[in-house]
């Protein structure tokens, strides 16, 4: 299988911190664009675990 | 504020015709290809995602669900993200077999027209809600801007005739520039190019939307956290978990549609074949979405805090109302429209694709074999299904007469393509899974959508066992529909399952399933094509696609492989055939694809899935070779490493499957035969060149495990020889495979020649003082003879004189003659020549030879062979032999040394025995007399080569040689040399090359 294994490692520890994560973006107490700091983490990551691919993976 | 209808009516013709001249454009190339093949430009086609839903609809859900509505854009991030899981494999299969829709590569997975009619029917009911909500959004959008209030958006007030002119519109377009190329083999360069178009300005508008709910509604950003602070709604809606049924509900439901929706496929696989821009849309898609979504939350927070009539939906044009703002107002409509009419022209274009592809085409009611252009009416055709989608659409919008929210209808759409979702993971993860349990778990999971989702949508058609079974599975407080998702996909994927686990699976599912597998152990069997060249493909073809259609698909395939038109090998012919099928598959779809090419270029019957296709594995392993990690990266290495020193060994290897194809050809064979290794591999023995074919073939069809020395016919006149050794392995799984190693040997030959010419050369000095004095003997008679016939005046005594004179010239002619035969004989290669030799007086010619010698001893030759014994041998070099055992046997012997040399005939060959009465050869010392430049004989003495070059002489001319000794008791234990040669006789005629069977020697 080629998923990637880090993949799976993230996927895992998001698992295991939803729950705080949660609580730490849904919250009217907070600055209401919390879930798109994260969001853009999301996309960082992306954009740095896509860079280490070789050109042609098909 | 508000507008009379020219207006909005006149904006929307604007926009789609700029939106057309952008795609005319891209498609003529003025707008370059650095922009248009961009990646950027892919991934912002990939916005063809946030139709009306995320311009209109997403607002309606940020309403009722909070930070839910976020769910919405990252299940899609979340599958992009992912990429690896799902969409990197379905890439692979798109491009390399030309998919271009879902049904495409289920048909293709599971090898029935059934499952591509099926998904097909099913598609274009589930995306009438789709496209429903579009034209609702927009027709809405319109009727709000000219001056309705929300009380209006009423079942009795429907903008029906604004949503036609809408679809009118939209219809002349798709049409237009969405169906330019009949193959989806064909990138739609104008059509990316506008849809990226589209998201570019979708986002422009709903960052002025932003702007201006931040600045001119709440008054910049403190007013604005200043009011979420006051207001109990906002709170409310920022606080609700991101949790439950309904959270995960819609988290799978847009995760499944990156790959289930249609038009989204259609963008990400079929416009789209370079991984790299997959690359790029893994974070470049979950980046617009951020910037897409980021207007959301305060759009609804001032709708609310607005509180105009209208639908929450359309908070942006309540905005613009309220601000009495033009920009603001042409924002909100610009976004939606481009949201929908994106949606509306990309998936009736993949849907109109699905139709031809898997209802049309496969029920021939399309005559494809006619000689008019299959591409034309493929067009016609297209462009007539795109305008029915359209107008279908159209339809359920009027029967729904706005009685469902956006929300409601995106809903339902999205929930009826995730019964997709269990087909497209099983194509890359599950060979298992077969069509009817595919066909069974669509069933079950389409039927409770079909109650529970689309049905209500009509009316309360409430059923009391649905009811039932809701209640007792959901939580409290849980979305029906959300209950209703999760129980349809869980049927489906049960009964998928089951059935799959229950019932047959076809072989040829089996080996579609091969191909589309993750796993790296796929081990592709090699089948036999009935057809054997490339014109027979193209002569078959025609039969279902016509002449010129047919010549077309062949030489587009050839071209695409980059092979000759000549093509014979079966490796090749498989390739070409696998391509055929992909191209016909971007034409005619997968099922129809599959029908033409299994009935007009089939395998052969009787040798299905008989071995592995070590050229295609081995070009796979090539490929996948960046994918390899760990152990896998390790095996792949040494396989490499191991097929680097084959390919370089020095030695000739070549390798023959079962059925005679070649599968290995290194570098050394290269060399020796002159054929590169691109022009035999994957072709059939019998297709290798002259003399190579011959010679490959009759050894590997030989018994014998070796043949030492073979001589290979060169047109050039220089001789060549290889030495051929052979390896079956009888167990494991290259059961049938031979392996023949080909040594050339040629130099070595040519080394062996020449020493024997050097021994020839020594044997003729040892020979000169005898022949002086052989020669010395006549010439002194002949000048005695000369001096008397100067005074002799008889005419009779003169004529005597001279008869003598002759005689004594003619002894001499003999002696000359005989030497100059054997220092000639066998001194080049092709000297070589069997023939009708007769035995005795080769042994008298030899006796005769060595007479000359008077330095030796004198020995005694007795020839008793029978003068009518003819043996089959180069009589020259048969001289050679015999004087070198002779003059061994004489050498051996004292004074009274006696050789004997006897002949007996069989029924093929003739055994020649010489026998000396010498001192014999001790037995320790009888192996290495044969081994070159072993003398036992004083230093200048021998050479050392004389029975080596008997063994090499014998060996050539197919015979043998055996060495007995002692054959009598002391003290003259003596010698015998025991010769076999074929027997022939002077009638027979010989095929030069052909014949010696002894040539081999096990």
């Amino acid at each position: 299988m080629y998923i990637n294994r880090v993949l799976l490692l993230v996927i895992g520890v998001a698992l295991i911190f939803l729950p705080a994560i949660e609580g730490w973006m849904a919250n009217s107490e907070t600055n209401w664009y919390r879930p798109y700091l994260l969001w853009l983490l999301i996309v960082i990551a992306a954009y740095w675990n896509q860079r280490s691919r070789y050109p042609d993976e098909l | 504020m508000s507008f009379s209808l020219t207006p909005p009516l006149l904006f929307v013709v604007a926009y789609l015709t700029g939106l057309f001249t952008i795609a005319h454009l891209a498609d003529r190339g003025i707008i370059p290809p650095r922009i248009t093949h961009h990646p950027a430009t892919y991934v912002l086609s990939l916005g063809v995602f946030a139709g009306a839903m995320a311009s209109n609809g997403i607002i309606e859900l940020a309403h009722l669900y909070g930070y839910n509505f976020l769910l919405y854009y990252l299940g899609v991030v979340l599958m992009f993200v992912m990429a690896t899981v799902l969409l990197v494999p379905l890439l692979r299969l798109c491009r390399v077999y030309q998919l271009a829709s879902l049904a495409d590569v289920l048909t293709f997975r599971f090898r029935s027209p059934w499952v591509g009619a099926t998904i097909t029917v099913v598609m274009c009911i589930t995306l009438l809600p789709l496209l429903a909500l579009q034209i609702q959004a927009v027709a809405d959008s319109v009727h709000i801007l000219t001056g309705a209030s929300g009380s209006l958006l009423s079942r009795h007030n429907r903008p029906d005739g604004l949503a036609l002119l809408f679809c009118i519109i939209i219809t002349v377009f798709s049409i237009l520039f969405g169906t330019r190329h009949a193959s989806s083999q064909h990138r739609n360069t104008g059509l990316v190019t506008a849809i990226a178009f589209e998201s570019l300005t979708k986002l422009l508008a709903m960052l002025i939307l932003l702007l201006a709910a931040i600045f001119p509604v709440f008054g910049g950003f403190d007013g604005l956290q200043q009011w979420l602070a006051e207001s109990a709604e906002a709170r409310r809606l920022l606080d609700q978990p991101i949790h439950g049924d309904t959270a995960r509900a819609l988290l799978l439901v847009f995760f499944a549609a990156a790959v289930c929706m249609p038009h989204i496929f259609h963008m990400a696989f079929a416009e789209n074949n370079d991984s790299r821009d997959l690359r790029a849309a893994t974070w470049g898609l979950p980046l617009y979405l951020l910037l897409l979504s980021l207007p959301i939350l305060p759009v609804t927070w001032a709708g609310i805090k607005l509180g105009q009539n209208l639908p929450i939906d359309y908070s942006g044009l309540a905005i613009g109302l309220a601000l009495d703002s033009v920009t603001v107002n042409a924002a909100a409509f610009t976004a939606c429209m481009s949201a929908a009419s994106a949606t509306i022209i990309v998936t009736t274009l993949a849907l109109a694709n699905m139709c031809i592809n898997h209802l049309v085409l496969p029920s021939n009611l399309l005559q494809i074999d006619r000689e008019q252009s299959i591409y034309t009416q493929l067009k016609w055709l297209r462009r007539s299904l795109i305008g029915l989608l359209i107008l279908a659409g159209y339809a359920f919008f009027i029967t729904l007469s706005g009685s469902q929210s956006l929300v409601q209808l995106a809903v339902v759409a999205f929930t009826g393509t995730l019964q997709f979702l269990p087909g497209i993971i099983a194509t890359p993860y599950w060979p298992g899974a077969n069509r009817k349990g595919l066909l069974a778990g669509l069933g079950g999971g389409l039927l409770l959508w079909f109650l529970a989702m689309l049905l209500p949508l009509f009316g309360d058609y409430s059923l009391s066992l649905l009811d039932f079974l809701f209640e007792s599975v959901s939580g409290p407080g849980e979305e029906r529909w959300a209950t209703a998702t999760m129980l349809s996909l869980a049927l489906n994927a049960g009964l998928f399952i089951a059935v799959s686990l229950l019932t047959r699976t076809s072989t040829n599912e089996r080996v579609a399933a091969e191909i589309c597998s993750m796993d790296e152990v796929i081990r592709p069997t090699r089948q036999t094509l009935a057809l054997h060249s490339v014109h027979e493909f193209s002569r078959q073809l025609a039969t279902a696609l016509g002449e010129n259609t047919a010549q077309t698909v062949v030489h587009q395939a050839l071209t695409d492989l980059q092979f000759s038109p000549r093509e014979t090998r079966p490796y090749a012919l498989r390739r070409l055939r696998s391509r055929i099928e992909a191209n016909l598959s971007g034409l005619l779809g997968p099922a129809v694809a599959y029908s033409i090419v299994e009935r007009c270029i089939p395998f052969a019957p009787g040798l299905h899935g008989s071995t592995e296709d070590i050229n295609l594995i081995e070009r796979n392993l090539d490929r996948a070779q960046s994918r390899f990690t760990g152990v896998a990266a390790d095996l792949d290495n040494l396989r490499r490493h191991h097929r680097e020193t084959l390919d370089k060994l020095p030695i000739g290897v070549c390798s023959i499957g079962a059925d005679g194809e070649l599968l290995m050809w290194n570098r050394a064979m290269v060399h020796i035969t002159g054929i590169a290794s691109g022009d035999v591999l994957g072709s059939l023995l019998d297709s290798l060149v002259e003399p190579w074919r011959q010679i490959i073939g009759d050894f590997q069809r030989s018994t014998a495990n070796t043949a030492l020395k073979t001589e290979v016919p060169n047109a050039t006149g220089a001789a060549r020889w290889i030495s051929l050794h052979k390896a079956s392995p009888e167990d494991g799984d290259s059961a049938n495979h031979t392996v023949i190693l080909v040594e050339d040997i040629t130099d070595f030959e040519l080394l062996e020649e020449e020493l024997l010419h050097n021994e020839r050369l020594a044997s003729i000095g040892r020979l000169a003082a005898g022949v002086a004095h052989e020669i010395g003997n006549p010439i002194t008679g002949i000048a005695c003879l000369a001096q008397n016939l100067e005074f002799e005046t008889d005419p009779q005594e003169i004529r005597h004189t001279a008869r003598d004179i002759l005689r004594q010239t003619e002894r001499v002619s003999r002696i000359v003659e005989s030497l100059v035969n054997f220092s000639h004989a066998g001194s080049g290669a092709g000297d070589t020549r069997p023939a009708p030799a007769n035995l005795a007086d080769c042994v008298d010619e030899a006796i005769h030879l060595l007479a000359l010698d008077r330095e030796t001893r004198p020995a005694r030759f007795s020839n008793h062979c029978d003068r009518e014994i003819v043996v089959l041998a180069d009589s020259q070099r048969l001289l050679q032999v015999f004087v070198n055992l002779l003059g061994n046997a004489r050498d051996a012997c004292d004074d009274n040394g006696q050789v004997q040399i006897r002949a007996v005939a069989q029924d093929d060959t003739v055994t020649i025995h010489v026998e000396d009465n010498g001192c014999g050869i001790p037995p320790q010392l009888q192996t290495q007399v044969f081994e070159p430049f072993y003398t036992t004989k004083d230093p200048g003495a021998g050479t050392g080569l004389g029975l080596s070059l008997v063994f090499s002489i014998m060996d050539d001319m197919g015979g043998s040689v055996q060495l007995t000794s002692p054959i009598a008791p002391p003290p003259h234990p003596g010698t015998r040399v025991t010769l076999q040669l074929p027997r022939t006789s002077y009638g027979d005629t010989f095929v030069v090359g052909a014949a010696p069977a002894g040539t081999v020697l096990e």
